[in-house]
Parts: structure tokens; sequence; C-alpha cells
């Protein structure tokens, strides 16, 4: 197997789990409650391997994206229902990422947050028309890799290890207010929800269709799922422990997305400082293409259209047409000056109502015979899958009232 | 239950006064310390110029933000609040420090009354 090809859940990964979101959510988690909230990454990752595997391995022998299935399986007013709550969702994610790449380039060379924007989305487009397929998972998922500086940074300051083993145990702080238990509760939720992101397995399934994956892939889908989030979930474990460990103790909640960079910048000083807005730079951007693909994929799988990157542009033309129209949608929505932080919180919310509607379907027909043949979920995925699917059904659930109760949890 | 949650929702919305503004005293006070941190930093040489003005003009911005969402402006954390927007930029930490301090036990104070 060659190396090359875990790329697809390199992207996926590092794009789903160090998105702009999770960078926001691991450092304030990290700050507000220690190393409490580990265990909720380390299940929600869980989650993640699981359907990703589950979305591939469908991909792979039913050649079934996620959205035909939901069509399939959910019924016509059920699946556009889903269809209309998603493209909102991945639409304000990808404003929020484009928003965040802005911001990050602004750290890193000044320039102006607006030209910024226009310009990256301008990146984006051509490097999404120019680049094969492959290419655009290689480029973005591997500059991502920067990140690792953040796991390297935990080392260097040398956090108590054996609380943050003490994190991976389930538990919730003693001795919290009644408020806090609330926030605790809506950091919880939002962390399912940011790391469970339903872009990620439309992506990936999508991904797996365009590289051509068949039944001799399952190794490669294993691989690609297992690896792929392992890795993301450490970046974003290490930056909540080096945010409990720099941040907690001297009061600071981060409150910008740049704030997570003085995470390398303390223990390595200015290289430390560049590699991570660098790192952020690949990864949030990885996330842009990711989340706008992913809704070009939706809809298109959803209508039937022809779709693909492994296609000329003009092969697939209203697919082609839907993807830069998804990105010029999100760089308006940018360009009307919201708040990059108020649009995470909303795209955390809107995809946390999502999850149920996406994994349900996936569930369904990754546990059907008939489709899948000896491919089909054996026990454990199935006990797994469904055990999942209650929680992420809990999560949508509590997700509002948490949100209004919690002012976003910041109350 | 349903309606025992929709009147926990709308008073929630409807509040108004110190414990509504309690979440842009908290923001204050992160924005005070983190301030503090970055001007700490970049004393040590460790940040570029870049990075260190970028993230002043973003932090004031904030601080900005929520001065103006407070339903009492003319309150002492309000003036606390206002006292630390006008700050310059390059404020030694140990004085952002204490501003964040202050905000605090103001915090503190509204948390467990």
């Amino acid at each position: 197997m060659n190396p090359l090809e875990l790329t697809l859940g390199i992207m996926t990964a590092v794009g789903g789990f160090v998105d702009i979101s999770e960078l926001v959510f691991a450092a304030k988690a990290g700050s507000k409650f220690g190393y409490a909230l580990i265990w909720v990454f380390a299940l929600a990752t869980l989650g993640i391997i699981i359907f990703s595997e589950m979305s591939g391995r469908v991909a792979a022998v039913a050649k079934q994206p996620v959205f035909n299935l939901m069509r399939h399986r959910l019924g016509l007013k059920l699946g556009l229902l889903t269809l209309a709550a998603s493209i909102v969702s991945n639409l304000i994610t990808c404003a929020a990422e484009i928003g965040g790449v802005s911001l990050i380039l602004n750290y890193l060379t000044g320039a102006p947050y607006v030209l910024m924007a226009i310009g990256m989305t301008a990146v984006f487009v051509t490097s999404i028309w120019v680049l094969p397929f492959q290419w655009i998972e290689r480029v973005y998922g591997l500059l991502g890799l920067f990140m690792i500086v953040f796991a390297a940074a935990l080392v260097a300051i040398r956090p108590p290890w054996n609380q943050i083993g003490g994190g991976f145990v389930p538990q919730v702080p003693a001795g919290l207010t009644n408020k806090e238990l609330l926030t605790f509760g809506y950091f919880t939720v939002a962390i399912i929800s940011a790391v469970m992101f339903p872009y990620e397995v439309y992506f990936y399934s999508s991904g797996g269709i365009e590289e051509g994956w068949g039944p001799k892939d399952m190794l490669t889908n294993r691989l690609t799922s297992v690896l792929g989030m392992a890795l993301g979930s450490l970046l974003a474990i290490s930056i909540l422990a080096s945010s409990a460990q720099l941040f907690g103790p001297v009061n600071v909640d981060p409150e910008i997305p740049g704030s997570a960079a003085l995470e390398a910048a303390i223990p390595f000083g200015k290289w430390g400082l560049i590699l991570a807005l660098l790192g952020m730079l690949f990864a949030v951007a990885g996330a842009a293409v990711e989340t706008c693909m992913a809704n070009a994929y939706s809809i298109s799988q959803f209508f039937g259209w022809v779709w693909g990157r492994h296609k000329k542009p003009w092969e697939a033309p209203r697919f082609t047409i839907t993807w830069i129209i998804l990105f010029l949608l999100a760089l308006a929505i940018v360009l009307t000056g919201v708040d990059v932080m108020m649009l995470v919180e909303f795209a955390v919310l809107f995809s946390i109502l999502v999850l149920p509607l996406t994994y349900l379907p996936l569930l369904v027909l990754a546990g059907d015979k008939t489709y899948m043949r000896e491919y089909a979920n054996g026990p454990i995925a199935k006990v797994l899958g469904w055990l999942y699917f209650a929680i992420i059904t809990g999560a949508a659930i509590a997700a509002v009232p948490l949100f209004v109760l919690t002012s976003g949890g910041n109350g | 239950m349903r309606i025992f949650l929709l009147s926990v929702l709308l008073l929630s919305a409807c509040s108004k006064g110190p414990n509504a503004d309690l979440q842009y005293i908290k923001q204050a006070r992160s924005i005070a310390a983190e301030w503090a941190l970055v001007n700490e930093q970049a004393e040590l040489g460790k940040l570029t110029p870049t990075y260190v003005e970028s993230l002043h003009r973003w932090l004031r911005d904030d601080l900005q933000t929520a001065i103006s969402s407070l339903s009492e402006p003319n309150s002492p954390y309000g003036d606390q609040m206002k006292a630390l927007l006008a700050e310059p930029p390059d404020t030694a930490a140990f004085a952002l420090r204490a501003r964040a301090e202050s905000l605090k036990q103001i915090e503190d104070g509204l948390e467990s009354a």
C-alpha cells in the first residue's frame, strides 16, 4: 500500500478535527475545565472512526455515497429536510473556515482581513479547478501536518502526564455549580458535534468513490480512518492539554482562534509561532475545501447529477457550478462582517442537529447484506454503531437548550 | 416539562442587569489576561511584531463589542471595561493582570450571589 493513499484520511481528519471550531473549542475546553474533557474527544474520535470506516466501506462495496443513501432510505421529504439542514450547516462552517483562514493570514502577514478572505476564496476555487482530487487531498492534508508542532509543544512544556491520562476516564469534575455543570454539558455536546461533523463522512465517502475504491481497498479504508482520525484527535487533545497548562491558570479563555498559536510560541519562540500559524492555515484551508466540496457532493448526489473531481470541470457542469456558487455564498457571509466566532458556534449547533439523520441511513445500509454481502457490519460494528447513534441523538436533543442556557458556553 | 423548558429559555433570553452582563465581564477578564500574556511573551522576544499587533487589534475589537453589548454600561464593571479599552497596546503585563484580577473579583461576586 502506498503511504500517500492515507492522505484522504489525513485531510479529512486534520480538516475535520483541527478546523476553526476545534481550535476554539479545544483551547476553551482546556482553559475552563482542565483535562476533564479529554474523554469526550476520545469518545467522539472512536465514533467518527466507526462511521468513517463504515462510509468508506459502503462507498467501496455498494459504490454508494452517503447522500444517495439518504434519498433512498429516508424518503424524499425527510431526505430533502436533511439535505437542506446539511447545506446550511456546511455553508456556515465553510464561511467560518474562510473567515478563520483570513484571520490566520492576518496574524501572519498583517494583510487586511477582507482582502485575505477574497484572495483565499480565489485560491480555493483555482486549486479545486486545477488540481486532480488526489493532489487536492495531498496538498491540504500534508501541509496541515505542520500542526504536529502542537503535539511537540505539549511535550516541551512538560505537562502532568498522569493528569492527562486521568482525563481519558469519563468524568464530570466535582464541585461545579449548576451553571458550570450546564456549561460542561454544552462543551461535551459541542465537542461531539465538532469531532463528528457530518461533512467529514460526506467528503470521505465521496473521496473513496473519487479514488475508485473497491473491496480490495478495505485495508486502506480501515487504516485511513483509524490513523487519520487518531492523528486529528491527538492534535486536538494536544491543544486542549496545552491550554489547560498555559491558559487556565492565568484566567485566559481563548477568545480568538489565533490564541492557540501561543501554545507553540511559549516553548519554541518565533519559529514555533510561525509553524503553528502555518499548520492552522493549511488545516483550516483544508476544512474550507472539505466543507464546500462536501456540500457540492451532497447536492449533486441527492439530485442524481454527474459529480466528482476525477472528471474535468466541464464534464460535470452542475457539480462545478454548485461548488463555485457555494464558495461565493460562503464568502458573501464573511463579507457581511459577521463575527467568525459566532459562525463557529452556529456551525457546531446546526451540525449536531443533522448528525442523527446523517448517520442513520449509513448505519442501516452498512448492515444490509443485500448490498454489502460479506462486508456488512459484524456484531461489534452493529453494537457500536447503534450505541453511537443513541449518543448523538441524545446530544442533538440537548444541544439547543444547552446553547441557550449557557449563552453558547460563555454563560 | 415542555412548559418548564420554555419558561427557562424565555427567562434566560429576557434577563437584564449584572447577571445578563456576566458573560461580557468574563469575556473582558479573559481579554485582559490574554493581552497580558501576549505582551509578556512579546517582551521575551517569542512573538513576531505582526502577530502581536494583529492580536492587539482583534482583542480590542472583541472588548469593544463586549462593552457595547452590556445592558448596564454605566456600572462599576462597565467602567472597568472601558478603562481596560483605554489602555495603550503595549501596557505592561502586570498592569493588565491587575485589571483582569479586578474583573475576576466582580465576576466571582456575581456568580456567588
